[in-house]
């Protein structure tokens, strides 16, 4: 389980701390160099190949070294929170998968649970069984996008056909299920919006056969790759202790060393009914943080099997909750009952009804800890929705990542991080 | 100089591929003749023709994905939907080198001063496809933070719809404009400015 | 939960599985660093800023539903508009704080706050709050007092207002139709 290093204890990293001193999120330059010819100050981004998306990152230079970095973002700030208070709660569904757009489906999950904690709803064991599939799957097609666009910066090239050939099996899927590729919009409150069509179990059990090849094929081109190890070993450190005080969760804490999984840990939908392995490795360098994504990849395609072999005798079952109030009546019942009309007239105009509270929940999304705090007011309408992203809090470890590094390694570093700038801006 | 213009307007005549010859009866669609009709108003040379056909075979756009639609159009040059085959698949990250600005993905108000620096950067030729819903009008976030249309800061010739779409969509955008540069159609900032 | 000797501690509220303590700003960087020091809240997961302004107003808010709550057996139940609790002031601050432990605790630390009153920072207890309370600041206008690096961070550095306010208009354009002119 969890262990945390005390202060006195010494860490395997590095000692003390890195975290820059006096704003944490800024590497500054020694003042006394800072005027000198010798710093010359890089503008990166907001448009750069290697960002992750519109990052903006004022370096100081020292030759190659960076000495100082100072992380600007803001350039897709979207207005999500406000929008979604001016719409109904399920249309406020529709908006959530856009702010991480790579694990679009831990998005809708998350405010969909949050939604379902206030309304106190029991969801179907069909739905939380093809939930907890889908976000699997939408873990290993984040970590895909990641893995190919990492290689992609360092000059490992080849990756991105590859890690994109089988992203497209898993869009596929998700078409076949949903009917779209990204952004499905399948979560729905009590459940899921269609029940799982025909045919779906058979294709996705393909997928899950193939998967540990390709897997393989990726080991087989980077793990023992050795420039791939000499661009990403040793470079990055972040301590244990330094991870847990900049918040960081998801793969960037447990490639420092911290055995901590939301899924195992604070399990939510029915994780804590399969077993899967939690990589977590010592090093807290750019290579373990790969490593630690591509073992991630392994262990969701061991969850997935095991979802597959539930809902494979869940068929008929129904997919999502019984409560009118809040979730539609069938077609049919709309001909012959009068109740059914109203409540779907009810919760199509206006919308249903949340009680009024609080709630903070959180799920493992592929970047980390994924939160929603939803304030209702009992309306219609949520009150507050606040998304805490994962991303947000791992840019905020790159002053303490790049110190020392070269430039090179400024964008090994930070594709380490995983960010998503849709997340971070919102 | 009177120049020979064939009888037909369908640009399946003219040499150029596009997908509608899948469907043989269909017909011309309205883009067809739209462009049939420019074409026969414009009286591009032979010089001029092949100058437009060797602009379409190399468009190289530039790496500008904002978000969501980014995603897809990382997709169009995998494997599957391949826009190498169009010479299409280097990216470029200087916009000095690009042919082709994709925004994808929504503009904040923040972004919109350095696309417009980027889209100063490009040289001409340039074309402009606002990919997505976002880039076209804004989406679904009508509010203080996006910027609804990217053609209130810089001129567009293509708009994409799809939220996002499709990576076959972006291809379809794609070769309509391949299609309106190969008929002489003018690219928008010679055409008109930018929406107010 | 032991919470009682928490610095500055207001009053605890617990519902939905939630534990949230309510603490006086003034002391909230001590309340802060016993919780981290004492019970192991070593990650600050999450700071939030809420506005209320407008809570409460009838028609708009408010559950309906019978005293007992909702009935599925009844339908037609219209029983109680119950409007939601009042407000102490017109801003909360929440601090989710999560203990790295088995057992996954969860706490919410909450201030309450009025317009342009500050909040003292917590960076010196967790560095990681550095970026949440810019944006407290520059989505909420929740001025904190002793943060290293007091600036906008989503919003242009000349931005006007504060986007999140419940008084800062949604803004975007009315959408026109074709067809009509």
């Amino acid at each position: 389980m969890a262990t945390i290093a005390r202060p006195d204890a010494k860490d395997p990293i590095y000692d003390g701390t890195r975290i820059p001193s006096p704003i944490p999120t800024v590497l500054e330059v020694d003042p006394a160099v800072k005027d000198t010819d010798d710093i010359l100050t890089v503008n990166f981004g907001p448009n750069h190949p290697s960002t992750h998306g519109v990052l903006r990152l004022i370096v100081d230079l020292d030759g190659e070294v960076v000495v100082g970095v100072h992380a600007k973002v803001g350039y897709v700030h979207t207005g999500f929170e406000k929008n979604m208070e001016q719409k109904s709660w399920w249309k406020g569904i529709t908006y959530a998968p856009r702010i991480d757009y790579l694990a679009y489906q831990n998005n809708e999950l998350v405010f969909v649970l949050a939604i379902e904690k206030l309304l106190g709803l029991e969801i179907p064991p069909k739905a939380s069984w093809m939930r907890m599939l889908l976000s699997e799957l939408n873990r290993i097609h984040s970590h895909l996008v990641w893995l190919g666009t990492a290689a992609l910066e360092l000059g490992a090239i080849s990756m991105f056909w590859y890690t994109f050939r089988e992203r497209e099996m898993i869009l596929d899927l998700s078409e076949l299920v949903a009917g779209y590729r990204m952004h499905t919009r399948y979560f729905q409150t009590g459940g899921l919006a269609e029940d799982v069509p025909p045919g779906f179990y058979p294709e996705c059990r393909k997928f899950v056969e193939w998967m540990p090849k390709a897997i393989a094929d990726y080991d087989g081109l980077l793990e023992k790759n050795e420039i791939w190890e000499n661009r990403t070993r040793g470079l990055g450190l972040l301590s244990r202790s330094d991870a847990i005080a900049l918040g960081q969760t998801g793969p960037v804490l447990r490639a420092s060393g911290v055995d901590w999984d939301l899924r195992r840990d604070d399990p939510y939908l029915y994780y804590d009914r399969v077993h899967f392995h939690v990589p977590v490795l010592p090093h807290g360098d750019t290579y373990d943080r790969y490593r630690v994504r591509i073992e991630e990849m392994r262990a969701s395609v061991e969850i997935v099997e095991q979802c597959l072999d539930r809902l494979e005798r869940l068929e008929g079952e129904p997919w999502i909750a019984d409560d009118r109030k809040v979730v539609l009546p069938p077609r049919e019942e709309l001909h012959t009952s009068m109740e059914s009309l109203i409540h779907h007239f009810k919760i199509v105009t206006e919308g249903y009804r949340v009680p009024e509270g609080e709630v903070y929940v959180a799920v493992e999304s592929p970047r980390g800890e994924l939160g929603c705090y939803v304030v209702s007011d009992g309306g219609a309408r949520p009150w507050r929705v606040k998304f805490r992203a994962p991303s947000f809090a791992a840019l905020e470890a790159t002053a303490t990542t790049v110190q020392g590094a070269y430039i090179a390694d400024l964008i090994a570093i930070v594709g380490s991080l995983d960010t998503v700038m849709g997340e971070v801006d919102r | 100089m009177a120049v020979e213009r064939p009888k037909s307007h369908r640009l399946a005549d003219h040499g150029l591929q596009s997908e509608r010859l899948l469907w043989p009866g269909k017909g011309p669609s309205e883009f067809e003749q739209e462009l049939g009709d420019i074409e026969s108003q414009l009286g591009l040379t032979t010089l001029e023709k092949a100058i437009a056909w060797s602009q379409t075979k190399s468009m190289w756009p530039d790496t500008f994905g904002l978000a969501c639609c980014a995603i897809e159009m990382m997709s169009i040059v995998s494997s599957r939907y391949d826009i190498a085959r169009f010479g299409m698949e280097a990216f470029r990250s200087s916009p000095r080198q690009a042919d082709l600005l994709i925004i994808s993905g929504r503009v904040a108000q923040k972004m919109a001063a350095p696309i417009a620096q980027i889209y100063d950067q490009m040289l001409e030729p340039k074309w402009v496809i606002a990919m997505g819903a976002c880039a076209s009008s804004g989406g679904m976030f009508n509010n203080y933070a996006v910027l609804q249309s990217v053609d209130k800061i810089i001129p567009v010739d293509i708009y994409v719809p799809g939220c996002p779409p499709r990576p076959e969509g972006l291809m379809e955008g794609i070769i309509r404009l391949h299609e309106r540069v190969q008929a002489g159609v003018p690219a928008a900032y010679e055409v008109g400015g930018v929406a107010k | 939960m032991a919470f009682a000797e928490t610095p500055g501690l207001l009053s605890t509220t617990e519902a939905f599985s939630e534990t949230t303590l309510v603490v006086d700003p003034a002391r909230l960087v001590e309340a802060c660093a016993f919780l981290r020091d004492e019970h192991r809240f070593e990650m600050l997961v999450d700071i939030a800023a809420t506005d209320y302004l407008g809570w409460g107003s009838p028609g708009v808010s408010g559950y309906i539903g019978t005293a007992a709550g909702r009935n599925l057996n009844r339908p037609m139940t219209q029983g109680l508009q119950a409007l939601p609790a009042p407000k102490p002031k017109r801003f909360s601050l929440n601090y989710h704080l999560l203990a790295i432990q088995p057992g996954a605790r969860r706490v919410r630390v909450q201030v309450w706050l009025d317009d342009g009153e500050p909040v003292p920072s917590v960076v010196s207890v967790w560095p990681g709050a550095d970026w949440f309370e810019r944006e407290a600041w520059d989505m909420m206008g929740i001025p904190v007092e002793g943060h290293p690096h007091p600036e906008r961070l989503i919003m242009d550095e000349d931005w006007e207002g504060h986007p999140l306010r419940k008084d800062y208009p949604l803004g975007g354009e009315p959408v026109r139709f074709s067809g009509e002119e």
